[in-house]
């Protein structure tokens, strides 16, 4: 039996679903499958096994995110140079120096500060949407997470938080008519953001608080700061990776809670099980499709000779559901021990800075959702990203008692 | 067997610490200490924290006899 064949380029796949069953077949198959060219790009090897997406990621020095950055889609030349200031589309040294700078706020010894005030965060957004009944969850819950505690994080007052949200959905939502006015329009997002840092920064240099920012444009115990273009860098990076991604994993996972009744009864009963399910959420939704590298030299593959120059994309929703690593990967299981999923990166340089943070808004939301809502149930159709790399809900409305 | 830190590449994931508290601890300010080498009760748990580093950060040297 087989899978029809996918285009793993294509958005229009992944808005209908994760090609699951094709990633199944190709991680049978004795060697790496080609995707042949086709708009938004170059041809690139699918890299689908969990070993093979594992030994990719800790080999910085063979396999660049430089070269071609760590995006699946081509750019232009002159976008691709932008890009490359973001630390995402490094390698190390540079990688290293900027990570080392940013770091120092996203430690769990770090994150666990903010427990309590994330805590009061899902709290009052759960109880606000819970009295009235009827809500978008996308837009109402998952999305104003994050945003929320980015805000909190960053000292960004809460009158700004609906413009972090319209920008962050046009960074990402480039292949979605939806969120773009234009094929520009992620350009035009990206200078506003830009602007809005720059304004923000100069602001903090001016009068210093106890906040990130503050911290971010001062230097480091070593005389070392972030010059202007690598803070606004930093600060697209924040808006885009710490919004879309945890908003996704909250509503992806809210959504296959209530696929899964038996399990979501399981959890509201037990709230020992919040940070099992939390892990196996993380490891189904996988937010994070794929990301791309470049060889630098000539390799082997998990079996295949890569050639210098060549694209690879590593396929995480693939990884997450590899049968030589997880018992029955097909099966949602809140208490799944061991769990090690790789939705945060297969380690190395680039392993997913706000991984601490992520979690723990992510226990705090389902834990509050739990307490306060446990008659959540689906009102109407889900509408799904048109993304070739978020694995994004647009829409989800529902009925909370 | 001597454990080696790549203190460039650490970034306090703690993880290491989870699997061996004994060997490895995070301080107030996020610094890693090596507590003390492996032995053979603790060399297991040693190898699932190398294993584990998100940042590849730790290895193993087998100590010279």
């Amino acid at each position: 039996m087989s899978a029809p064949s996918v285009t793993l380029h294509d958005p229009d796949v992944y808005e209908r679903g994760v090609p699951h069953e094709f990633f199944a077949e190709l991680r049978r198959a004795p060697r790496l499958y080609w995707q042949p060219a086709g708009p938004p790009g170059r041809g690139f090897w699918a890299v689908t096994r969990y070993d093979d997406v594992v030994a990719v990621s800790r080999d910085a020095e063979t396999f660049s995110s430089y070269r071609g950055t760590a995006m699946l889609s081509d750019f232009d030349d002159d976008v691709v140079e932008l890009q490359r200031a973001m630390m995402v589309n490094m390698d190390p040294p540079n990688h290293t120096r900027l990570r080392n700078l940013v770091n120092r706020g996203f430690t769990p010894r770090m994150v666990g500060k903010l427990e309590q005030s994330i805590r009061d965060i899902c709290h009052d957004l759960v109880d606000e949407v819970a009295e009235r009944g009827d809500a978008d969850f996308v837009h109402e819950i998952a999305a104003q997470l994050p945003l929320a505690v980015i805000a909190e994080l960053m000292g960004v007052p809460d009158s700004d938080r609906e413009k972090l949200y319209d920008w962050s959905n046009r960074m990402i939502g480039f292949d979605d008519p939806e969120f773009q006015v234009d094929g520009s329009d992620g350009a035009v997002a990206a200078s506003e953001i830009f602007a809005y840092a720059n304004e923000f920064a100069e602001r903090r240099r001016a009068e210093p608080r106890d906040d990130i920012v503050t911290k971010l444009v001062q230097p480091d115990a070593n005389g070392d700061v972030l010059d202007a273009l690598e803070f606004n860098m930093f600060f697209v990076l924040l808006i885009v990776a710490g919004n879309e991604t945890t908003r996704n994993a909250a509503a992806g996972g809210m959504l296959t809670l209530l696929e899964h009744p038996e399990q979501w009864r399981r959890l509201r009963e037990d709230r020992s099980l919040v940070p099992s399910a939390v892990e196996e959420i993380l490891r189904w939704v996988s937010p994070v499709m794929d990301i791309r590298r470049t060889a630098t030299r000539d390799t082997v593959v998990g079996g295949q000779q890569i050639h210098e120059g060549d694209k690879l994309v590593l396929f995480y929703p693939s990884a997450n559901r590899d049968e030589a690593v997880f018992d029955q990967p097909d099966v949602f299981e809140i208490a799944r021990d061991p769990n090690p999923h790789i939705t945060f990166g297969g380690g190395g340089p680039h392993f997913c800075l706000g991984s601490h943070l992520a979690r723990l808004e992510l226990r705090m939301l389902f834990d509050a959702l739990a307490d306060r809502v446990p008659d959540i149930e689906l009102a109407g159709p889900v509408r799904r990203l048109r993304s070739n790399f978020i694995n994004g809900i647009k829409e989800m409305p529902v009925r909370l008692r | 067997m001597n454990i080696i830190v790549d203190y460039d590449a650490c970034e306090a994931n703690g993880l290491c610490e989870g699997f061996a508290p004994d060997i490895f601890q995070l301080d107030d300010e996020d610094r890693l200490h090596v507590l003390a080498q492996p032995d053979e009760h603790s060399a297991d748990r040693v190898r699932q924290a190398v294993l584990a580093c998100p940042k590849v950060a730790l290895s193993l040297a087998e100590s010279p006899d």
